[in-house]
């Protein structure tokens, strides 16, 4: 710590850095910290108090009762298990197709990459009709696999972008060594690649997962059964419903946020090093 | 038995080729090195052997098998990178005992064979720890040991000194040579540094072009070269050619100096153009030495002295076991050593041949 300091002291630049920083954290910060004190305020509180002041009488029961009003133990699952079978599923998919691509020769590989990264250019309301009418005559609408199927189609294509450059990273010669210790090429993917990879997964599981934890306007053009929403279509009815209901609206905003947050706090560490590795060749 | 014949093999990239028909016998046991410039395809002709490129024809027979279609793994080979190719999530145990693990070894034998490996290599204190925090010269030991516990029929090694210092460079050919002498198994190993090539080679191949210029022991290539390509490319500093022109009894040299021949050779018809060749050890300053030149730079090194020349519009260089100091400018005489003149057909650049003693 006195190091850091010290390291300030001496250049001022850094100092003005660190600043900006934390004026930027603050701004980032405030809209969270007003959801999570207002979701703790009674509702005469909300109006007689500024939206940062700290709650004076705690009513934890907002949440108990958001919970319950907006039928979020239901969403709540949905979400839970979407997200539990799409983000892994997708990141194994995309690894293996990345890894194929770029590792294991063949004559048409870069016309299927050229086209799988077209995939990220198409912008995605562009393409809800089509995907409900595609869904709807699959008879999917109102499973989980009319929502699971087109989220992956959607997250593949820039995670095979990102994994495809970090497998053509790294050197040849480690595929060659474990092709000559008698490695087969799923052995190499599984016991070498992966595991060098492991930052990089973590990354593109936070992205994926928040991403996929938010979605709404997919999940409401397919869900149309309110036993098989999300919990943003949760949140958007309860919002319909209970507007003028402030501390429990924030809370069960809380709710919804909170599992994106936990997934970012415990893999943020890889994430920060994902982002950097491929920046040099390690 | 594990002797390596590769046999008019060629490789070519489409329309490109860059081996053209090599013939290469590697006895059993025997410690081989290809050395030839960048691009001259000696790795490429590795990564052959190896399997990790195929070949365009030819073919290549690993203790009498032929190993044309058969892949890496099946070749009974082990390989040493120039970038060592750790596996760099792996302990050093881990990365030694991989190969073994793949072919199905009991945790016994796997422990063993690695633990005896690392007692030659010394690497028994770093068993576990990754390659990350390994120095250069301990990842080659790992790299080495994980080609070794195998216990392969032959041990490719592709420039595996070029990311280590000078000096750590000259501790490790030492013990290579003595690691692959002890086990006695047979070693291709690529290098583009001929001083390593002289020093670790029971047979040298130099390449030049995906061509054989010359194969035989070290001293051999380097005493009797058999075209212009070998002569200048072995030796340290290189060896002096200089376009010559034959006239009666000698050979006038760039500047118009006589060289009297040292009856070595049969006398070459007076008007022939040749290529003179003097290895810089060769030449002595001598006052009336039949080699006229002019210092142009003193290099002392300590033990030796080089001595850039010029010869006419040629340069030179002369390697003295003695201090030498000259100005620049100075006009000296050199004489070469007896029987030390390599003369080589100046338009095939071929050596001309020496007369039976």
């Amino acid at each position: 710590m006195r190091d850091h300091l010290n390291t300030i002291r001496k250049d001022p630049l850094l100092l003005v850095l660190w600043l900006a920083l934390i004026c930027f954290a603050v701004i980032w910060i405030a809209p969270f910290a007003f959801i999570v004190f207002t979701s703790l305020k009674g509702n005469g509180e909300i109006m007689s108090t500024g939206p940062f002041a700290l709650p004076t009488e705690l009513r934890p029961d907002n949440y108990d009762v958001a919970w319950n009003r907006g039928g979020f133990s239901r969403s709540f699952f949905n979400s839970v298990f979407v997200s539990a079978v799409k983000v892994p599923l997708g990141i194994a998919l995309s690894a293996i197709a990345a890894y194929a691509l770029a590792k294991m020769p063949g004559r048409f590989n870069r016309l299927v990459f050229l086209l799988i990264v077209f995939g990220t250019m198409i912008p995605f309301q562009v393409m809800l009709a089509p995907i409900f009418t595609l869904v709807n005559k699959m008879g999917l609408v109102d499973s989980y696999a009319g929502l699971i199927l087109p989220y992956l189609a959607f997250g593949v294509p820039f995670q095979v972008f990102i994994l495809h450059s970090f497998f053509r990273g790294v050197p040849k010669e480690l595929s060659e060594a474990a092709l000559i210790d008698g490695a087969g090429h799923f052995t190499i993917f599984r016991r070498i690649f992966l595991p060098i990879s492991l930052p990089i997964l973590a990354a593109l599981f936070i992205l994926d997962f928040v991403a996929t934890w938010n979605e709404f306007a997919m999940a409401l053009v397919i869900m149309q059964d309110q036993s098989k929403w999300t919990l943003p279509l949760g949140l958007m009815s309860f919002q319909g419903q209970f507007s003028n209901e402030y501390g429990q609206l924030n809370a069960a905003i809380v709710i919804t946020v909170l599992p994106a947050v936990l997934v970012y706090l415990i893999f943020q560490r890889y994430f920060v090093s994902g982002l950097a590795a491929g920046a040099v060749k390690g | 038995m594990s002797h390596v014949d590769i046999r008019d093999l060629r490789k070519s990239y489409g329309t490109v080729n860059v081996i053209h028909g090599i013939d290469v016998d590697i006895q059993q046991g025997e410690f081989v090195v290809l050395v030839g410039p960048s691009g001259c395809g000696k790795s490429t002709l590795l990564r052959m052997v190896a399997g990790l490129e195929a070949i365009s024809s030819g073919s290549i027979s690993i203790g009498g098998r032929v190993v044309n279609d058969v892949a890496p793994k099946d070749r009974d080979i082990a390989m040493v990178f120039q970038n060592y190719a750790l596996y760099p999530q792996m302990t050093v145990a881990q990365n030694m005992s991989f190969a073994l693990e793949l072919a199905g070894e009991s945790k016994d034998v796997i422990a063993g064979k690695v633990g005896r490996a690392a007692e030659i290599l010394g690497l028994k204190p770093l068993l576990d720890r990754k390659p990350s925090a390994l120095s250069g010269g301990q990842r080659q030991r790992v790299a080495m040991g994980r080609a070794i516990v195998r216990d392969p029929q032959v041990f490719l090694f592709d420039e595996p000194l070029s990311n280590l210092d000078a000096k750590l460079r000259v501790q490790m050919r030492a013990e290579i040579k003595g690691l692959c002498a002890r086990l006695g198994t047979t070693t291709i190993y690529v290098t583009h540094d001929q001083v390593e090539a002289m020093t670790m080679a029971d047979k040298i191949v130099v390449l030049n072009g995906g061509k054989v210029e010359q194969v035989g022991a070290p001293l051999e290539l380097y005493d009797h070269p058999r075209n212009v390509f070998v002569a200048g490319f072995l030796g340290s500093p290189a060896m002096n050619l200089w376009p010559v022109e034959a006239i009666a009894g000698g050979l006038k040299l760039p500047g118009g100096s006589i060289l009297p021949l040292d009856g070595r050779h049969p006398l070459p018809q007076p008007g022939t153009k040749l290529t003179l060749g003097i290895r810089p050890e060769s030449l002595l300053p001598v006052a009336d030495g039949p080699i006229r030149a002019k210092v142009a730079l003193v290099e002392p090194t300590g033990a030796e002295t080089i001595v850039a020349v010029t010869v006419g519009s040629e340069t030179g260089t002369v390697l003295l076991k003695e201090r030498f100091s000259m100005p620049v400018g100075t006009d000296i005489g050199l004489a070469p050593v007896a029987g030390s003149l390599h003369l080589f057909d100046a338009a095939t650049g071929m050596a001309l041949p020496v007369k039976a003693s």
